[in-house]
């Protein structure tokens, strides 16, 4: 691992939903630029991990840092916070009242008071960035999946997010939309910016991931290079996954 | 229907204005008003009901709560009553039937329509507060820029059933001499005497066209939304609502 300060730590993370251990002892580090992919059965954690890095779900022990800073610092305002850290849903989540670049300056224009024109401007930027330059006053419901998701990927830039978060944002899309989304998010990721993916295709954590961390019941079991993990797990729990996985 | 038309053409006029201008104003003109008035007065309470009741905050939530369970489990006549009575007292001054009237359809209504925005704002997917709260809106700021415009959108025909319910509730101003409609045509059949059923076919028929036609608007716009949830766009079977993608996988 590269021995930049890491820019989101997991340091003994414990969260229940009463009786259920959700997450158990997370401790874990993404570098700066590092591409990470979470992947592991159902009901394992993994969106629940990522929630709680913009605190979508609260934790009951141990800690999680953004950029060296406490996330749950008294002092921590929560909303400027969360505006730096870019979410994308695996139901896309695009408000459907407000055109496609409403929807993007919403944030701009309403947490960064940035002036209408320029939060325009850099919605047909990032619309260009994700290839969808055209649909810049269309309504969400007017959209393909895969065009829903990429518009909710330029969203979560507008707000020049320093890492991202992807919670399966291909699993609701018809498989001919998924390769789309992908190629967004592997051009994100080749530009640099730092990620973590809940996300299943292998191919995409073959081909950008730094590191797998791959979880079951709440733990992280089982982490490392997408090569070793996919070809050659070390974890039996692992192994069953992948061959379930490679089944479907 | 020879009788109808005569008490029309004799009548009308007090029917609809009531002995306006040379007097208040009054009939149908003072029905539509309380009517609009108080759903207009109501609605921002109602909005602010059904966020309390919704809020975690308990100091929020117990007293909105009350206010929508009384007034949803008392008949109108008795809030009118309360009102009628408690209003003057607690200003320490008169105060008009009109003003009574309003009032009461106010608060009454307010609490019927902090439950319909309140289910308005529960049926919209969890994702979208999720989402506004992730980009970094505040919790107010989500509210007025992403769940209650859609909440809204979807419970307009709720409203007009509501109006609707009003219209028909403003009658019984009747009973505290607010000189609406039903007030004017209880003055006409008195001066009539002999002609109560024909005074109050046209009473009938008044609230009916005027409630009809607003339950046929409050439809056509049901209709309207539910299509546009179903997706409108050529080409595109993609719900208005993202969430459906997810859920009918």
């Amino acid at each position: 691992m590269s021995s930049v300060a890491p820019i989101i730590r997991f340091e003994a993370v414990d969260k229940w939903y009463a009786e259920y251990h959700a997450l158990a002892n997370i401790n874990a580090e993404v570098a700066k630029g590092e591409v990470v992919v979470v992947c592991g059965p159902s009901g394992s954690g993994k969106s629940t991990l990522i929630r709680t890095v913009n605190r979508l779900e609260e934790i009951q022990k141990g800690r999680i840092y953004f950029e060296g800073q406490d996330i749950h610092a008294g002092s921590l305002e929560l909303n400027k916070f969360r505006s730096h850290v870019g979410f994308v849903f695996q139901s896309f989540n695009l408000f459907p009242h407000l055109s496609v670049a409403d929807n993007i300056m919403l944030a701009p224009t309403t947490v960064l008071k940035r002036s209408k024109a320029d939060a325009r401007d850099k919605a047909a930027q990032l619309l260009t960035r994700v290839g969808l330059a055209s649909k810049i006053d269309a309504y969400p419901g007017q959209l393909s999946g895969g065009q829903q998701q990429r518009v909710a990927i330029a969203r979560a830039l507008a707000m020049d997010p320093p890492a991202m978060l992807f919670d399966e944002p291909t699993s609701a899309l018809d498989p001919e939309m998924v390769g789309e989304v992908l190629q967004v998010m592997k051009s994100l990721a080749r530009d640099g910016m730092t990620m973590i993916c809940v996300t299943h295709e292998m191919n995409f954590a073959r081909e950008v991931a730094d590191r797998v961390w791959f979880m079951d019941e709440g733990r992280i079991v089982e982490t490392g290079d997408p090569e070793s993990f996919f070809s050659n797990p070390k974890t039996e729990r692992a192994r069953r996954f992948l061959s379930d996985l490679r089944s479907h | 229907m020879g009788d109808i038309l005569a008490i029309l053409r004799d009548f009308g006029p007090l029917l609809l204005i009531g002995q306006y201008p040379n007097g208040p104003l009054g009939g149908l003109a003072i029905t539509l008003l309380l009517s609009v008035l108080g759903i207009a007065l109501a609605f921002p309470l109602g909005v602010a009901l059904a966020l309390a009741r919704i809020s975690p905050f308990k100091w929020l939530y117990w007293p909105a709560t009350a206010v929508v369970y009384v007034m949803r489990g008392l008949p109108l006549i008795m809030v009118i009553f309360w009102v009628y009575f408690f209003l003057p007292v607690l200003l320490g001054r008169p105060v008009s039937g009109f003003t009574t009237m309003l009032a009461t359809l106010v608060v009454y209504q307010g609490a019927y329509l902090a439950e319909i925005v309140r289910a308005g704002i529960e049926s919209l997917p969890k994702g979208q507060m999720e989402a506004a709260r992730a980009v970094g809106l505040s919790y107010m700021q989500a509210m007025r820029k992403v769940i209650l415009p859609q909440a809204l959108y979807n419970m307009v025909p709720s409203m007009l059933s509501q109006f609707v319910s009003t219209i028909k509730e403003t009658s019984l101003g009747y009973v505290i001499s607010v000189n609406e409609l039903t007030f004017a045509a209880n003055q006409i059949n008195s001066t009539l005497l002999s002609k109560p059923f024909q005074v109050f076919a046209i009473l009938a028929g008044i609230y009916f066209i005027l409630c009809f036609c607003l339950t046929q608007l409050a439809r056509h716009l049901e209709r309207r939304i539910s299509r546009r949830r179903a997706g409108q766009a050529a080409g595109a079977p993609v719900p208005v609502l993202p969430i459906a993608l997810a859920t009918t996988e």
